[in-house]
């Protein structure tokens, strides 16, 4: 100790001291946001079991009996179809703003996919809820079901009357959200590709597209799977964008055109109405949930991209 | 093979066509950019008027008044969020990039930190409403935080006033006179703050009677800290090394190579990605819903339940009265135009200074 004093000037030992302590709380938060999750939540796990929650569709307050089946089931439809929706249009955006593109167009373009990004998500789901509901339960919702709905096994994601407000929409607002993020991480890394590679492939008589597919997009692999994962793990946390577009209703129905829950929705609309003790607990167990899932699909994707950052750069 | 026509030809077709598809994926995405930004100024323009800055709310149902609780407390949320968050994130982002550079911890916290930036935001609220909210009774410590926070930033401008003072006052010429003028600074300083606290926080900070602006602003600090923490050790990483060797060659402490090289070096990239991560919070709903819930009057006080406007533009839009839809359509005009111009700022400074 005294030799840290001799060796060290005070202002630095303080310094140091301080700036670690700060750097100790990031690590101390995300531990405390486990513990007390858990912690609240469980009254609902010693009552309701992990499997037993996780498989239970039936949410009744009024009977006190919770199931996160339902929201999850909400929670998984938005988030694959949106990333359906998202991740063509994502890699078509990156490969235009690398390859296509004049180099003037590049900047502003690119800006303006992240301002995407940078709009709240309430904006998103207003917008989604007046403007785009109507237009999808008037015309595109109508429109296929007249089309898909009368194939036999697919025609059943297309049953019901169209409103609007419902796992459809929901998702094609998604995916407009998540957009922006697949589309950044997707350029930066198709942007590493080294211009010799691309060059001999040129060289040999390949076209534009082939470069792309057959050089790039195999090169910036990893990244674009980071990004894809990355924009999975938003998918699953939003929670005003979809709040508006899908309607808090608890069930499981194969219709896409019916409204649903997400566990972010169900949290949003009931957490502050819970009167129980029960209730509340199976709100957090929810949370709970909903956090590890993050955590752990946010983990996968940072391996991927860490594995990037590595690869090539060294 | 290889040298048939019509073999080259269908594959430059197909080549064609999906450099289309392409540029029409981007045309999608700036089209989709174009409808919600044209829709939300149509929309929002109508309810645009000074009435909805300065008058507060009618009660429900009756057309008139504004949103001027919501303003407000907007306003006090982000700011208090902003004196916990900031601080805290550029801290933590110099300790990892500085003193911890390379090792396992600040791997560990960088890349905790970036997991951070997406959990999502609802869930931050139900663990802020876990520990601020729902222990009704107890010493809200969000609060004490905040006021800390504030004293200690309100008192390090304090001290560097005083220090500037005496410099310009006195010209110090032994080292000892030096040591001995800068520890009474410091211990003045430290005293200022404390003073600073402990006037402030039984005046601000109360009991914690349920919801509460304090438990709105910390959750928002949460979102904030991975933000700040990031940009920072990432602008702080650019500076070059050498540009250190060169102070510590000179027989600057390293405190002194962080102060006055480093972060000079780094201080608009650092500044850029505090004010993006201000732009980032000001928009968030799903963690002020269960903290600072919402308020139909005009309140200044923390402690009480406290409305802002994106918690407002949910309730009201959700709710069943026209003039409500306007009054959302206005106020996310205004919260869209505000985060959208400072994210234009932002980028245009980067990519100003940090040119390729």
């Amino acid at each position: 100790m005294k030799g840290i004093l001799k060796r060290y000037p005070l202002s630095d030992i303080l310094f140091a001291l301080i700036s670690f302590s700060a750097s100790f709380t990031v690590l101390s938060l995300i531990v405390a946001t486990a513990y007390v999750l858990y912690d609240e939540s469980s009254l609902a796990i010693h009552r309701f079991g992990i499997l037993n929650f996780i498989f239970s569709a039936e949410w009744d307050p009024v009977k006190e009996v919770f199931g996160a089946a339902a929201s999850l089931y909400g929670t998984l439809v938005t988030t694959v179809l949106s990333l359906l929706f998202a991740i063509p249009v994502s890699i078509g955006i990156a490969i235009f703003l690398t390859e296509i593109s004049p180099h003037i167009l590049k900047t502003p373009i690119g800006i303006a996919i992240e301002m995407l990004a940078a709009i709240p998500s309430i904006i998103y789901g207003m917008w989604g809820l007046f403007t785009l509901a109507p237009i999808m339960a008037n015309y595109i919702e109508p429109a296929l079901q007249k089309t898909l709905g009368n194939i036999p096994v697919v025609g059943l994601l297309f049953q019901g009357t169209p409103q609007g407000i419902d796992l459809f929409t929901a998702s094609i607002v998604l995916s407009i959200m998540i957009t922006p993020f697949i589309t950044s991480i997707t350029r930066d890394a198709l942007n590493l590709t080294p211009d010799i590679m691309k060059e001999s492939a040129y060289a040999l008589g390949a076209t534009k597209w082939e470069v792309v597919k057959d050089i790039m997009i195999p090169y910036a692999k990893l990244g674009i799977y980071g990004g894809i994962v990355l924009a999975l793990g938003r998918a699953l946390g939003e929670t005003m964008a979809v709040a508006f577009v899908l309607g808090n209703n608890h069930q499981i129905s194969p219709s896409l055109f019916e409204a649903a829950a997400t566990i972010t929705v169900t949290l949003a609309n009931e957490f502050t109405e819970a009167d129980s003790d029960i209730y509340l607990s199976s709100l957090f167990y929810l949370a709970l949930i909903l956090f590890t899932l993050s955590f752990v699909i946010l983990a996968i994707a940072k391996f991927f991209l860490l594995k990037v950052e590595r690869g090539y750069t060294r | 093979m290889i040298y048939n026509p019509s073999y080259v030809r269908k594959r430059k077709i197909k080549s064609i066509i999906a450099l289309l598809l392409s540029t029409l994926a981007a045309f999608l995405g700036l089209f989709w950019l174009g409808f919600i930004i044209f829709d939300v100024i149509r929309h929002g323009v109508e309810g645009l008027n000074l009435a909805l800055f300065v008058e507060d709310p009618a009660p429900p149902g009756i057309p008139g008044g504004g949103l001027r609780n919501a303003f407000v407390g907007q306003l006090l949320i982000v700011f208090y969020a902003t004196i916990v968050g900031v601080p805290i994130g550029l801290l933590a982002g110099i300790f990892i990039a500085e003193y911890a550079r390379g090792t396992k911890f600040a791997r560990v916290v960088s890349v905790l930190s970036d997991i951070m930036v997406s959990v999502p935001s609802i869930v931050v609220g139900t663990f802020i409403y876990a520990i601020l909210v729902k222990p009704v009774g107890n010493v809200n410590f969000g609060g004490i935080v905040a006021v800390g926070f504030l004293s200690a930033i309100i008192a390090a401008f304090f001290g560097m006033f005083l220090s500037f003072l005496i410099n310009r006052l006195f010209s110090v010429s032994s080292e000892t006179t030096g040591k001995l003028i800068k520890a009474i600074v410091a211990t003045i300083t430290v005293l200022f703050g404390l003073t600073v606290f402990l006037i402030l926080s039984p005046k601000l900070v109360d009991r914690i009677q349920g919801f509460n602006g304090w438990a709105g602003a910390i959750s928002l600090a949460f979102i904030m800290i991975p933000v700040v923490l990031r940009t920072t050790e990432d602008m702080l990483s650019l500076v070059p090394w050498t540009l250190r060797e060169a102070a510590f060659a000179l027989g600057a402490s390293y405190y002194n190579v962080i102060k006055d090289i480093a972060i000079r070096a780094a201080i608009t990239g650092i500044l850029t990605g505090v004010i993006l991560s201000i732009a980032r919070v000001a928009g968030e709903t799903a963690p002020l819903l269960f903290t600072s819930f919402n308020n139909a009057y005009f309140t200044t006080n923390m402690n009480e339940p406290m409305s802002s406007l994106t918690v407002t533009i949910f309730n009201y839009a959700m709710g069943p009265y026209e003039d409500w839809h306007i009054k959302a359509w206005a106020a996310a005009l205004v919260i869209t135009l505000f985060i959208l111009f400072i994210t234009v700022v932002a980028r245009v400074i980067i990519s100003w200074r940090y040119k390729g």
